[in-house]
């Protein structure tokens, strides 16, 4: 039933020739391991086929939707992450299995006459490969493809001629936009694709033409590529999915950021199997002769050569040579790739940048996933609005010059400057590190150590030493009184009462959360130290409100002051925000001021922002702080305010 | 690598060395029966090539299939509370006399990953009985368009397929397959309406949320 019925399909369509040719291929001594890169190739092409098909049904190319539809089939889909890791894996499998393929067809020697036509459809081939990881690496639209197409699309437009027009044609705009999206993606899911199975098949028919190139010397008999060498393919094509797969389950395809045309990305990179080319572009010399070539002159030359080889095999010496190139080319790349690693390694920005980049990525999937979801203007709003991630960037611009956070600029790294002789070394904070800003710490540290509290001012360019029209940190009032009752406070009997100042402090700035840790009763007795009544040991110290007569009162932005800084609401996001937009008004520190007033300098939006970074005020996180590097740098700051300047 | 053994005596008699050209011409590949050592190695080779080949084609395939069916195989999001949604209308707002009101029911619509807030998600005839409230979905129980109330005749009416329903939401001809579908209506504190929203299959006797 089952043989009339393959008998009346052969005898219409004679198909079972078609299997015969494909399964019968002679293979001349005998299967070998060394004949199946081909065979990889073609399987990891239909991979990814598969992969990016599946992909193709979850995926929605525009600036507002291609990162999310990326996130949610990653973070949400059933198995998604593995089909993405798959995808993303055998792509660069392939960029590895076609430079095998290619260096062994030249070391054999299968380039020569009469396959040269052959080599160059593999080159062809080559070319459409690239081309897809190219306008793949964009459509997550996320920082590192976004940042990373870029430099492939201002290098397109450093064609001569007609490279402003072609960057034009290509991004369909002058700026990337939902059409940069679609075009890549209908290049990556129909041109290149459509393009690569044509010449795919013209590259195999002209294959079975000549048949195998053999490597000598034979040591079995002849046999077919049925079944023979198709189980030597497969175990291959085995191996190369387990590698796939094992990295697409233990690694898993990195998703930085949303792309944000606003916020530049320090640790763009190409697809590390580019590296050398981006390596190659940064030596100076290179650099000096124009982006035209070194990213399309020298690259076009090289690839002239290896176009050229199966011509100039015809000379004399012309196989050596062109096997020599091969491997002073592929010794090159790898040199230039090694180096680019080990640069980046050694780069401490670089490094940095990887790590912010790190910690946005995992902030904006906390964000994407609340129960808000993303918002249709897309995930990057989430991110510009997240004061979590945003406090550090805006810190390290307006606040890191004077101020440190944990001794680093907000953004974990720590500033560094050169001195008179040109060596580096860190720069000396000239204001308070601002980490613990509001926190029991801080308000125990002005109470009991306000002079070394703020020592750091000392370093100031403006700090007068003795010239009294300035501010004196060693003529401060405050400092006096600290020092005066530091002793007292810190004596064991008044350690509860100490507990509840700083208790009663902390409670006027009112953070979210507060209600729940706030302890009343402590409280309740800090007001009572606070309005002058002695502590449990008898000391009588003078009244915190006979100066800052404010305190337990409302906050509100006068400008007017009698003198000493307006305490009321102390720390809380309102007083904040008053005392960063005018801090030398009469309300706060008056003459003795030096920190500048960013009322004009920072927008309400970016203020807003910064300080609900530093009052806590966002949606509860698991990234992990920037690690501490007060060590490092305030043990060089306390050495040189020991010692101020002239 | 080692079964040197099914080596001929003649393998040595293979074209020269020298010579890498192997077929230069498509009609000598085919001649070779696969007729190469023993049938019964052959077989086992078989089986395993077709068994691994089978094997790396398959499991790609699978892994993909069983991501396209992730609107099945998905645990979805377990709906908090109790499904009600608040309205802003009272009792009070609907006439005492049971005359129908058409009411916009807004809710958080969630698209895949965007989740708009408070957006118009269907439609409700609502009806004051008393002191309870009648609401019906307005989406026909036929083929989906949406009824309308006509005063003059004191029915649901439905344009598209003219089925008809009186005010309780009975069928009134034998077009629709059920009566109109009701949705759980309360009021709840204040007076305040709250509604169940749901849509039903359609073309169906049963009535069945989807």
């Amino acid at each position: 039933m089952i043989r009339s019925l393959l008998a009346w399909l052969d005898n219409r369509t004679g198909c079972n020739d078609l299997i015969h040719e494909a399964l019968y291929e002679k293979v001349p001594g005998g299967a070998r391991w060394r004949y199946v890169w081909g065979s990889t190739l073609v399987f990891t092409f239909v991979l990814q086929m598969i992969t990016g098909i599946f992909l193709w049904t979850a995926y929605s190319p525009s600036a507002q939707t291609a990162w999310e539809s990326v996130y949610y089939i990653q973070e949400v889909m059933f198995l998604g992450k593995i089909v993405r890791g798959m995808h993303h894996f055998a792509a660069q499998a392939m960029v590895v299995l076609l430079a095998i393929h290619l260096i062994q067809v030249i070391i054999d020697g299968a380039y020569k006459a009469p396959r040269e036509i052959n080599f160059w459809l593999g080159l062809i081939l080559m070319k459409i490969i690239l081309g897809l990881s190219l306008t793949g690496y964009l459509l997550p639209w996320d920082q590192k493809g976004y940042y990373a197409t870029q430099v492939s699309t201002k290098i397109m437009g450093a064609t001569p001629v007609i490279g402003a027009q072609l960057q034009e044609v290509v991004q369909g705009g002058a700026q990337y936009n939902h059409h940069t999206l679609t075009r890549f993606f209908a290049m990556h899911a129909g041109i290149l694709p459509g393009l690569l199975i044509g010449f795919l098949a013209l590259h195999l028919y002209v294959f079975r033409r000549h048949g195998l190139t053999v490597h000598q010397p034979k040591k079995k008999p002849d046999t077919t590529f049925w079944p023979d060498q198709v189980l030597k393919d497969g175990v291959a094509c085995l191996g190369v999915l387990a590698v796939v797969l094992l990295f697409a389950i233990f690694k898993g395809a990195e998703l930085s950021p949303p792309a944000d045309a606003a916020k530049a990305y320090a640790a763009a990179r190409p697809e590390w199997y580019f590296l050398f080319l981006f390596r190659f572009l940064k030596f100076e010399a290179v650099e000096h002769l124009g982006l035209a070539f070194g990213a399309i002159y020298v690259p076009g030359a090289l690839m002239g050569i290896l176009f050229m080889m199966p011509l100039t095999a015809k000379m004399k010496v012309g196989h050596r040579f062109n096997v020599a190139f091969t491997w002073l080319v592929t010794f090159g790349i790898v040199v230039l790739t090694t180096l680019a690693f080990y640069e980046d390694a050694n780069n401490e920005d670089h490094q940095a940048a990887i790590a912010e980049a790190e910690r946005d990525a995992h902030r904006i999937k906390e964000l994407a996933s609340r129960p808000t979801m993303i918002p249709v203007e897309g995930a990057v709003s989430l991110l510009r609005e997240d004061p979590f991630t945003q406090g550090p960037v805006l810190f390290a611009k307006y606040c890191a010059s004077c101020h440190r956070y944990n001794g680093h600029n907000g953004r974990g790294i720590v500033l560094r400057e050169k001195d008179a002789n040109k060596n580096t070394i860190i720069s000396i904070p000239e204001a308070t590190d601002l980490a613990n800003f509001g926190s029991r710490d801080w308000m125990k540290a002005i109470i009991t150590d306000y002079g070394n509290h703020f020592a750091p001012l000392k370093n100031a360019q403006w700090y007068p030493g003795a010239d009294d029209a300035e501010f004196n940190l060693d003529d401060s009032e405050m400092a006096s009184a600290s020092e005066e009752y530091a002793e007292a406070f810190t004596s064991p009997e008044n350690a509860n009462d100490l507990n509840a100042l700083v208790e009663a402090l902390v409670a006027m700035r009112g953070w979210k959360g507060d209600k729940e840790s706030i302890d009343a009763r402590l409280v309740e007795r800090g007001q009572q130290i606070l309005d002058g009544e002695p502590l449990a040991d008898g000391t009588e110290i003078s009244s915190c409100t006979d100066c800052h007569d404010t305190i337990g009162s409302d906050f509100e932005f006068t400008g007017e002051g009698a003198g000493y800084p307006d305490l009321a609401e102390y720390g809380s996001a309102k007083w904040l925000k008053a005392f960063i937009s005018d801090p030398g008004s009469d309300q706060f520190y008056g003459a003795k001021n030096h920190m500048p007033a960013y009322a004009d300098k920072m927008n309400a939006k970016d203020l807003d922002l910064l300080v609900r970074w530093m009052t806590g005020d966002y949606h509860e996180t698991h990234v992990e702080d920037y690690p501490s590097r007060v060590s490092e740098v305030f043990g060089v700051a306390n050495e040189a305010a020991a010692t101020p300047a002239e | 690598m080692s079964e040197n053994e099914n080596i001929p005596p003649d393998a040595d008699e293979t074209p020269p060395a020298e010579n890498v050209e192997v077929s230069c011409s498509a009609d000598s590949s085919t001649e070779n029966d696969p007729s190469i050592g023993t049938p019964r190695r052959n077989f086992v080779v078989e089986m395993m090539a077709a068994g691994v080949g089978a094997l790396v084609g398959i499991l790609p395939a699978a892994i993909g299939g069983l991501f396209f069916l992730d609107p099945l195989l998905r645990k979805k999001a377990g709906g908090e509370g109790d499904g009600f949604i608040e309205t802003d209308l009272v009792l009070d707002a609907l006439p005492e006399d049971g005359t129908p009101i058409r009411f916009t029911v807004r809710d958080d619509l969630i698209n895949a990953w965007n989740k708009f807030p408070d957006q118009p998600i269907g439609s409700a005839w609502l009806r004051r009985i008393q002191d309870q409230v009648l609401a019906f979905n307005t989406v026909c129980p036929h083929l989906g368009c949406a009824v309308e109330h006509r005063p003059s005749e004191g029915d649901f009416y439905c344009p598209c397929h003219t089925s008809a329903f009186d005010l309780d939401g009975k069928p009134l001809n034998v077009i629709p397959p059920r009566a109109m579908d009701t949705l759980e209506a309360e009021v709840r504190d204040g007076g305040r309406i709250w509604l169940k929203y749901q849509e039903f299959r359609g073309a169906t006797s049963e009535k069945v949320p989807v």
